[in-house]
Protein backbone atom coordinates (compact mmCIF):
# COMPACT_ATOMS: atom_id res chain seq x y z
CA UNK A 1 0.00 0.00 0.00
CA UNK A 2 1.14 3.21 -1.37
CA UNK A 3 1.23 6.37 1.51
CA UNK A 4 1.04 9.75 0.80
CA UNK A 5 3.93 11.50 2.59
CA UNK A 6 2.67 14.45 3.21
CA UNK A 7 -0.30 13.33 4.90
CA UNK A 8 2.19 11.42 7.51
CA UNK A 9 4.31 14.32 7.90
CA UNK A 10 0.82 16.52 8.69
CA UNK A 11 0.22 13.91 10.90
CA UNK A 12 3.21 13.61 12.74
CA UNK A 13 2.89 17.35 13.31
CA UNK A 14 -0.47 17.02 14.80
CA UNK A 15 0.17 14.71 17.21
CA UNK A 16 2.74 17.10 18.96
CA UNK A 17 1.25 20.58 19.20
CA UNK A 18 -0.59 21.28 22.35
CA UNK A 19 -2.03 24.22 23.05
CA UNK A 20 -0.54 26.75 24.57
CA UNK A 21 -2.20 27.95 28.28
CA UNK A 22 -1.80 31.63 28.91
CA UNK A 23 -3.81 33.78 30.45
CA UNK A 24 -2.45 37.01 31.78
CA UNK A 25 -2.60 36.49 35.63
CA UNK A 26 -1.94 33.14 37.19
CA UNK A 27 -5.94 31.23 37.42
CA UNK A 28 -4.85 28.68 39.25
CA UNK A 29 -3.09 31.44 41.86
CA UNK A 30 -6.77 33.23 41.93
CA UNK A 31 -9.34 31.03 41.13
CA UNK A 32 -10.00 27.34 42.82
CA UNK A 33 -10.30 24.04 40.37
CA UNK A 34 -12.39 22.26 43.61
CA UNK A 35 -14.95 25.24 43.73
CA UNK A 36 -16.48 24.88 40.16
CA UNK A 37 -19.75 27.08 40.47
CA UNK A 38 -22.58 27.65 37.82
CA UNK A 39 -24.44 30.93 38.06
CA UNK A 40 -27.13 32.58 36.19
CA UNK A 41 -27.74 35.80 36.72
CA UNK A 42 -28.87 39.14 35.17
CA UNK A 43 -26.08 42.10 34.03
CA UNK A 44 -25.47 45.13 36.06
CA UNK A 45 -22.28 46.19 34.91
CA UNK A 46 -19.72 45.37 32.54
CA UNK A 47 -16.12 47.05 33.16
CA UNK A 48 -14.12 46.72 29.77
CA UNK A 49 -10.78 47.43 32.28
CA UNK A 50 -7.53 45.81 31.64
CA UNK A 51 -5.72 43.83 32.16
CA UNK A 52 -9.00 41.49 32.46
CA UNK A 53 -12.16 42.79 31.94
CA UNK A 54 -14.94 42.15 34.28
CA UNK A 55 -19.05 41.18 33.94
CA UNK A 56 -21.09 41.70 36.91
CA UNK A 57 -24.11 39.47 37.82
CA UNK A 58 -26.74 39.96 40.25
CA UNK A 59 -28.12 36.44 40.92
CA UNK A 60 -31.55 35.48 42.48
CA UNK A 61 -31.03 32.45 45.18
CA UNK A 62 -33.81 29.77 45.47
CA UNK A 63 -35.34 32.13 48.30
CA UNK A 64 -35.48 35.52 46.68
CA UNK A 65 -32.68 36.75 47.72
CA UNK A 66 -30.45 38.16 45.63
CA UNK A 67 -26.07 38.21 45.66
CA UNK A 68 -24.07 40.22 43.25
CA UNK A 69 -21.26 38.30 41.69
CA UNK A 70 -18.09 39.81 39.74
CA UNK A 71 -17.12 37.37 36.69
CA UNK A 72 -13.95 38.05 35.28
CA UNK A 73 -13.47 38.15 31.38
CA UNK A 74 -10.57 38.61 29.10
CA UNK A 75 -8.46 41.71 28.03
CA UNK A 76 -10.92 44.51 26.37
CA UNK A 77 -8.64 45.45 23.93
CA UNK A 78 -8.95 42.35 21.70
CA UNK A 79 -13.07 42.67 22.33
CA UNK A 80 -12.66 46.12 20.39
CA UNK A 81 -10.95 45.19 17.70
CA UNK A 82 -13.51 42.42 17.25
CA UNK A 83 -16.52 45.13 17.18
CA UNK A 84 -17.20 44.63 20.70
CA UNK A 85 -17.98 47.68 23.25
CA UNK A 86 -19.53 48.93 26.22
CA UNK A 87 -23.28 48.74 24.57
CA UNK A 88 -22.49 45.31 23.53
CA UNK A 89 -23.52 43.35 26.86
CA UNK A 90 -26.22 46.06 28.26
CA UNK A 91 -27.43 45.72 31.91
CA UNK A 92 -30.78 42.97 32.04
CA UNK A 93 -29.19 40.69 30.31
CA UNK A 94 -29.60 37.38 31.25
CA UNK A 95 -26.29 35.28 30.98
CA UNK A 96 -24.95 31.68 31.73
CA UNK A 97 -21.41 31.56 34.13
CA UNK A 98 -19.59 28.43 34.34
CA UNK A 99 -16.46 29.04 35.96
CA UNK A 100 -14.43 28.83 39.22
CA UNK A 101 -14.87 30.75 42.59
CA UNK A 102 -11.60 32.67 43.77
CA UNK A 103 -9.78 31.55 46.54
CA UNK A 104 -10.31 34.52 48.69
CA UNK A 105 -14.29 33.64 48.99
CA UNK A 106 -15.43 36.36 47.62
CA UNK A 107 -18.04 36.24 45.24
CA UNK A 108 -15.81 36.50 42.62
CA UNK A 109 -15.72 33.69 39.71
CA UNK A 110 -13.32 32.99 36.55
CA UNK A 111 -15.81 33.35 33.60
CA UNK A 112 -14.61 30.10 31.87
CA UNK A 113 -17.27 29.38 29.67
CA UNK A 114 -20.20 32.34 29.26
CA UNK A 115 -23.25 32.10 27.16
CA UNK A 116 -26.48 33.84 27.01
CA UNK A 117 -29.17 31.82 28.47
CA UNK A 118 -29.99 30.36 24.65
CA UNK A 119 -26.68 28.38 24.99
CA UNK A 120 -25.03 30.98 22.36
CA UNK A 121 -21.57 32.28 23.17
CA UNK A 122 -21.50 35.39 24.69
CA UNK A 123 -20.44 38.03 22.16
CA UNK A 124 -20.33 35.45 19.08
CA UNK A 125 -23.60 35.74 16.64
CA UNK A 126 -23.24 39.85 15.54
CA UNK A 127 -22.71 40.00 19.11
CA UNK A 128 -26.20 41.23 19.89
CA UNK A 129 -28.04 39.83 22.80
CA UNK A 130 -30.86 37.30 22.86
CA UNK A 131 -34.07 39.11 21.22
CA UNK A 132 -36.69 39.49 23.90
CA UNK B 1 34.43 37.17 13.56
CA UNK B 2 31.05 35.67 14.87
CA UNK B 3 29.40 39.09 14.07
CA UNK B 4 30.39 39.16 10.30
CA UNK B 5 29.51 35.43 10.14
CA UNK B 6 25.94 36.03 11.67
CA UNK B 7 25.57 38.73 9.23
CA UNK B 8 26.25 36.10 6.30
CA UNK B 9 23.77 33.85 7.68
CA UNK B 10 21.14 36.71 7.82
CA UNK B 11 22.12 37.49 4.07
CA UNK B 12 21.65 33.47 3.21
CA UNK B 13 18.17 33.18 5.29
CA UNK B 14 16.77 37.02 4.07
CA UNK B 15 17.30 35.77 0.33
CA UNK B 16 15.48 32.65 1.01
CA UNK B 17 13.12 34.35 2.77
CA UNK B 18 12.97 36.20 -0.60
CA UNK B 19 12.32 33.25 -2.47
CA UNK B 20 9.29 31.85 -0.33
CA UNK B 21 7.94 35.58 0.36
CA UNK B 22 7.30 35.24 -3.87
CA UNK B 23 5.74 31.53 -3.69
CA UNK B 24 3.69 32.12 -0.48
CA UNK B 25 0.51 34.07 -0.89
CA UNK B 26 0.09 36.09 2.57
CA UNK B 27 -3.65 35.58 3.40
CA UNK B 28 -4.59 38.64 3.94
CA UNK B 29 -2.39 40.88 3.45
CA UNK B 30 -1.35 42.71 0.39
CA UNK B 31 1.59 41.41 -1.05
CA UNK B 32 3.06 43.94 -3.29
CA UNK B 33 6.71 43.22 -3.73
CA UNK B 34 9.33 40.79 -2.42
CA UNK B 35 11.90 41.00 -0.09
CA UNK B 36 15.12 40.59 -2.78
CA UNK B 37 13.35 43.56 -5.06
CA UNK B 38 11.84 45.48 -2.26
CA UNK B 39 13.41 49.11 -1.26
CA UNK B 40 11.74 50.31 1.50
CA UNK B 41 10.52 54.24 1.47
CA UNK B 42 12.43 56.54 3.33
CA UNK B 43 11.59 58.75 6.24
CA UNK B 44 12.57 62.64 5.61
CA UNK B 45 15.94 61.65 7.35
CA UNK B 46 16.73 58.98 4.58
CA UNK B 47 15.84 56.03 7.00
CA UNK B 48 14.42 53.14 5.61
CA UNK B 49 10.91 53.74 6.97
CA UNK B 50 9.15 50.95 9.56
CA UNK B 51 6.78 52.97 10.72
CA UNK B 52 3.64 51.87 11.64
CA UNK B 53 1.90 49.10 13.32
CA UNK B 54 3.22 45.54 13.30
CA UNK B 55 1.33 42.49 14.78
CA UNK B 56 3.66 39.55 15.95
CA UNK B 57 0.34 37.15 15.89
CA UNK B 58 1.16 34.08 14.39
CA UNK B 59 1.05 30.63 15.52
CA UNK B 60 4.33 28.77 14.30
CA UNK B 61 5.29 27.65 17.98
CA UNK B 62 8.84 28.66 19.41
CA UNK B 63 10.54 25.56 19.36
CA UNK B 64 10.03 23.02 16.74
CA UNK B 65 8.22 20.38 17.82
CA UNK B 66 10.22 16.77 18.53
CA UNK B 67 8.54 14.71 15.11
CA UNK B 68 9.31 17.68 13.21
CA UNK B 69 13.36 17.24 14.05
CA UNK B 70 14.43 16.81 10.80
CA UNK B 71 11.89 18.91 9.04
CA UNK B 72 12.90 23.13 8.60
CA UNK B 73 9.93 24.15 6.49
CA UNK B 74 6.70 22.73 5.84
CA UNK B 75 5.06 22.34 2.70
CA UNK B 76 2.17 24.91 1.39
CA UNK B 77 -0.22 21.85 1.93
CA UNK B 78 0.85 20.89 5.17
CA UNK B 79 0.82 24.66 6.65
CA UNK B 80 -2.88 24.89 5.54
CA UNK B 81 -3.72 21.60 7.24
CA UNK B 82 -1.26 22.60 10.43
CA UNK B 83 -3.53 26.12 10.55
CA UNK B 84 -6.83 24.14 10.25
CA UNK B 85 -5.26 21.80 12.81
CA UNK B 86 -3.72 24.51 15.37
CA UNK B 87 -6.67 26.58 15.65
CA UNK B 88 -8.84 23.17 16.51
CA UNK B 89 -6.76 22.75 19.75
CA UNK B 90 -6.40 26.31 20.43
CA UNK B 91 -10.57 26.74 20.43
CA UNK B 92 -10.84 27.10 24.04
CA UNK B 93 -14.47 26.44 23.77
CA UNK B 94 -13.57 23.05 24.25
CA UNK B 95 -13.62 21.64 27.88
CA UNK B 96 -11.07 19.48 29.42
CA UNK B 97 -11.89 17.00 31.98
CA UNK B 98 -9.14 18.00 34.34
CA UNK B 99 -10.85 20.70 36.49
CA UNK B 100 -7.21 22.58 36.98
CA UNK B 101 -6.42 22.20 33.26
CA UNK B 102 -10.44 23.67 32.18
CA UNK B 103 -9.36 26.38 35.10
CA UNK B 104 -5.93 27.16 33.02
CA UNK B 105 -7.60 27.64 30.06
CA UNK B 106 -9.00 31.13 31.14
CA UNK B 107 -11.97 31.62 29.01
CA UNK B 108 -14.18 30.18 26.27
CA UNK B 109 -12.71 31.04 22.37
CA UNK B 110 -13.95 34.59 21.76
CA UNK B 111 -11.35 36.43 24.15
CA UNK B 112 -8.04 35.30 22.37
CA UNK B 113 -6.37 36.32 19.54
CA UNK B 114 -3.36 34.00 18.85
CA UNK B 115 -3.36 34.90 15.42
CA UNK B 116 -4.66 32.45 12.47
CA UNK B 117 -1.31 31.58 10.03
CA UNK B 118 2.10 30.04 10.66
CA UNK B 119 4.86 32.59 9.93
CA UNK B 120 5.38 33.00 5.98
CA UNK B 121 8.15 31.52 5.60
CA UNK B 122 6.42 28.16 6.88
CA UNK B 123 9.37 27.44 8.77
CA UNK B 124 8.22 24.98 11.53
CA UNK B 125 9.82 26.85 14.62
CA UNK B 126 10.37 30.33 15.49
CA UNK B 127 14.17 29.69 16.80
CA UNK B 128 16.20 29.69 13.82
CA UNK B 129 19.42 28.91 15.34
CA UNK B 130 20.53 26.43 16.69
CA UNK B 131 19.73 24.75 13.58
CA UNK B 132 17.49 22.16 15.52
CA UNK B 133 15.09 25.08 16.08
CA UNK B 134 15.29 24.52 20.21
CA UNK B 135 16.18 26.83 22.53
CA UNK B 136 19.72 25.45 23.85
CA UNK B 137 20.28 24.27 27.01
CA UNK B 138 20.96 26.09 29.83
CA UNK B 139 24.56 26.02 31.46
CA UNK B 140 25.10 24.58 34.62
CA UNK B 141 25.30 27.83 37.07
CA UNK B 142 22.00 28.58 34.97
CA UNK B 143 20.08 25.37 35.55
CA UNK B 144 20.79 26.13 39.33
CA UNK B 145 19.51 29.58 39.32
CA UNK B 146 16.60 28.25 37.53
CA UNK B 147 16.03 25.47 39.90
CA UNK B 148 16.91 28.19 42.94
CA UNK B 149 14.28 30.31 41.70
CA UNK B 150 11.30 27.41 41.40
CA UNK B 151 12.27 26.31 44.53
CA UNK B 152 11.91 29.88 46.13
CA UNK B 153 8.33 30.42 44.30
CA UNK B 154 7.12 26.80 45.94
CA UNK B 155 8.10 27.84 48.87
CA UNK B 156 6.72 31.36 48.36
CA UNK B 157 4.29 31.16 46.37
CA UNK B 158 2.30 34.13 47.36
CA UNK B 159 3.39 36.22 50.62
CA UNK B 160 3.53 39.21 49.05
CA UNK B 161 3.48 41.22 45.72
CA UNK B 162 7.27 40.66 44.94
CA UNK B 163 6.18 36.23 44.86
CA UNK B 164 4.56 36.45 41.69
CA UNK B 165 5.76 36.71 38.10
CA UNK B 166 6.36 40.51 36.87
CA UNK B 167 3.35 39.59 34.37
CA UNK B 168 1.30 39.15 37.24
CA UNK B 169 2.64 42.31 38.73
CA UNK B 170 2.14 44.17 35.36
CA UNK B 171 6.03 44.88 34.85
CA UNK B 172 7.08 42.98 31.96
CA UNK B 173 4.81 40.92 29.55
CA UNK B 174 6.07 38.10 26.95
CA UNK B 175 5.18 40.46 23.94
CA UNK B 176 6.72 43.45 24.95
CA UNK B 177 9.99 41.68 26.00
CA UNK B 178 12.64 43.24 25.11
CA UNK B 179 12.86 40.58 23.28
CA UNK B 180 9.21 40.11 21.93
CA UNK B 181 7.57 36.89 21.32
CA UNK B 182 4.00 36.37 20.01
CA UNK B 183 1.52 35.71 22.77
CA UNK B 184 -2.41 35.10 23.30
CA UNK B 185 -3.61 38.10 22.30
CA UNK B 186 -2.44 42.16 21.61
CA UNK B 187 0.36 40.74 19.98
CA UNK B 188 1.13 44.49 18.17
CA UNK B 189 4.04 46.98 18.34
CA UNK B 190 3.80 50.56 16.75
CA UNK B 191 7.31 52.05 15.52
CA UNK B 192 8.14 55.95 15.16
CA UNK B 193 11.15 57.09 13.86
CA UNK B 194 13.02 60.64 14.35
CA UNK B 195 16.21 61.56 13.12
CA UNK B 196 18.26 60.15 16.00
CA UNK B 197 15.71 57.88 18.10
CA UNK B 198 13.23 55.07 17.73
CA UNK B 199 10.00 54.50 19.64
CA UNK B 200 8.83 50.68 19.87
CA UNK B 201 5.74 51.42 21.47
CA UNK B 202 4.04 47.89 22.66
CA UNK B 203 0.42 47.27 23.19
CA UNK B 204 1.21 44.55 25.73
CA UNK B 205 1.29 45.96 28.38
CA UNK B 206 1.78 49.44 27.38
CA UNK B 207 5.68 49.90 26.98
CA UNK B 208 7.25 52.35 25.14
CA UNK B 209 10.81 52.23 24.85
CA UNK B 210 12.85 54.75 23.51
CA UNK B 211 16.57 53.64 21.93
CA UNK B 212 18.63 56.64 21.12
CA UNK B 213 20.42 56.19 17.78
CA UNK B 214 23.09 58.79 18.09
CA UNK B 215 25.91 56.75 19.31
CA UNK B 216 25.78 57.28 22.99
CA UNK B 217 27.21 54.69 25.44
CA UNK B 218 24.79 52.36 27.25
CA UNK B 219 24.16 53.37 30.37
CA UNK B 220 26.38 52.25 33.48
CA UNK B 221 26.47 48.98 34.35
CA UNK B 222 25.15 49.03 37.70
CA UNK B 223 22.12 50.52 36.31
CA UNK B 224 19.99 48.38 35.67
CA UNK B 225 16.31 48.31 34.12
CA UNK B 226 13.31 46.28 33.79
CA UNK B 227 13.97 47.31 29.61
CA UNK B 228 17.25 46.85 29.57
CA UNK B 229 19.32 49.62 28.30
CA UNK B 230 18.41 49.39 24.32
CA UNK B 231 20.79 51.56 21.87
CA UNK B 232 20.61 51.64 17.92
CA UNK B 233 21.99 52.10 14.61
CA UNK B 234 21.44 51.43 10.80
CA UNK B 235 22.58 48.51 9.16
CA UNK B 236 22.06 48.91 5.76
CA UNK B 237 18.55 48.74 6.08
CA UNK B 238 18.21 46.99 8.67
CA UNK B 239 17.52 48.39 12.38
CA UNK B 240 19.65 47.02 15.13
CA UNK B 241 19.12 47.79 18.64
CA UNK B 242 21.29 46.67 20.94
CA UNK B 243 20.28 45.64 25.22
CA UNK B 244 21.65 44.78 28.05
CA UNK B 245 21.44 46.56 31.39
CA UNK B 246 18.91 44.18 32.30
CA UNK B 247 17.54 43.38 36.31
CA UNK B 248 18.32 39.61 37.83
CA UNK B 249 14.52 39.21 38.00
CA UNK B 250 13.99 39.72 34.22
CA UNK B 251 14.52 36.27 33.74
CA UNK B 252 13.74 35.74 29.37
CA UNK B 253 13.48 31.79 29.73
CA UNK B 254 16.31 31.59 32.26
CA UNK B 255 18.70 34.16 31.01
CA UNK B 256 20.71 35.72 33.46
CA UNK B 257 21.26 39.47 34.28
CA UNK B 258 24.10 39.47 31.64
CA UNK B 259 22.24 38.71 28.62
CA UNK B 260 23.23 40.83 25.89
CA UNK B 261 19.91 40.90 23.30
CA UNK B 262 20.49 42.22 19.52
CA UNK B 263 17.92 42.87 17.69
CA UNK B 264 17.81 43.20 13.89
CA UNK B 265 14.30 44.71 11.91
CA UNK B 266 14.31 45.20 8.31
CA UNK B 267 11.08 45.92 6.39
CA UNK B 268 11.33 43.18 3.56
CA UNK B 269 7.75 43.99 1.47
CA UNK B 270 5.47 46.63 2.47
CA UNK B 271 3.58 44.68 5.02
CA UNK B 272 6.42 42.43 6.22
CA UNK B 273 9.22 43.59 8.73
CA UNK B 274 11.33 40.52 9.83
CA UNK B 275 11.76 41.07 13.63
CA UNK B 276 15.21 38.91 14.34
CA UNK B 277 16.57 38.78 17.88
CA UNK B 278 19.83 37.34 19.31
CA UNK B 279 20.48 36.17 22.69
CA UNK B 280 24.29 35.81 23.75
CA UNK B 281 24.58 35.14 27.68
CA UNK B 282 27.27 32.73 28.30
CA UNK B 283 26.48 32.40 31.53
CA UNK B 284 22.95 30.90 31.25
CA UNK B 285 23.01 29.03 27.86
CA UNK B 286 25.19 27.26 26.53
CA UNK B 287 25.40 28.88 23.07
CA UNK B 288 23.60 31.61 21.87
CA UNK B 289 20.49 31.64 19.90
CA UNK B 290 18.23 33.32 17.33
CA UNK B 291 14.71 34.04 16.76
CA UNK B 292 12.81 35.14 13.66
CA UNK B 293 9.33 36.19 13.22
CA UNK B 294 7.90 37.87 10.14
CA UNK B 295 5.77 40.75 11.83
CA UNK B 296 2.78 41.86 9.60
CA UNK B 297 1.26 45.18 9.13
CA UNK B 298 -1.83 45.78 10.44
CA UNK B 299 -4.23 48.50 10.33
CA UNK B 300 -5.51 47.94 14.05
CA UNK B 301 -4.92 50.88 16.46
CA UNK B 302 -2.95 49.96 19.22
CA UNK B 303 -5.05 50.43 22.96
CA UNK B 304 -4.06 51.31 25.71
CA UNK B 305 -3.23 48.63 28.45
CA UNK B 306 -3.79 50.32 31.83
CA UNK B 307 -2.45 47.20 33.57
CA UNK B 308 -2.55 47.92 36.94
CA UNK B 309 -5.09 50.52 37.00
CA UNK B 310 -7.29 47.41 36.90
CA UNK B 311 -5.26 44.64 38.58
CA UNK B 312 -7.64 43.40 40.34
CA UNK B 313 -6.10 39.44 39.33
CA UNK B 314 -3.06 40.13 42.53
CA UNK B 315 -5.71 41.35 45.09
CA UNK B 316 -7.57 37.90 43.93
CA UNK B 317 -3.59 35.86 44.20
CA UNK B 318 -2.95 37.31 47.17
CA UNK B 319 -6.42 37.70 49.08
CA UNK B 320 -7.15 33.74 48.05
CA UNK B 321 -3.51 32.91 49.38
CA UNK B 322 -4.27 34.13 53.08
CA UNK B 323 -7.68 32.84 53.14
CA UNK B 324 -6.36 29.55 52.29
CA UNK B 325 -3.70 29.60 55.07
CA UNK B 326 -6.65 31.02 57.51
CA UNK B 327 -8.45 27.75 56.28
CA UNK B 328 -4.95 25.39 57.29
CA UNK B 329 -4.83 26.92 60.78
CA UNK B 330 -8.17 26.41 61.21
CA UNK B 331 -8.31 22.49 59.91
CA UNK B 332 -5.02 22.25 62.24
CA UNK B 333 -6.71 23.13 65.45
Amino acid sequence: MKTNPAILAATAIFALTAAPLRAHHSFAAEFDPNQPIQLRGTVTEVELINPHSWIHIDVTNEDGSVVSWAIEGGTPNTLFRKGINENTLPAGTEILVDGYRSRDGRNRASGRDITFTDGRKIYLEGSAPPAD
Amino acid sequence: MHQRMSHFIDALRIAGFAALLASVPVAGYAQSATADSYEPARTPDGQPDLQGTWSNAVITPLERPADLADKEFLTAEEAIEYERRRQEETNMDRRPDDAAADLSSAYNDFWWDWGDNIAVTRRTSLVIHPADGLVPALTEEGQQRSDARAERRRLHPADGPEDRTLSDRCILWVSAGPPMLPTAYNNNFQIVQTADHVLILNEMIHDARIVPLDGRPHLPSDVRQWLGSSRGHWDGDTLVVETRNFTDQSNFRGASENMRLTERFTRVADDVLLYEFTVDDPDAFTESWTVQIPARKTNDLIYEYACHEGNQSMIGILGGARAEEARAAEAAR
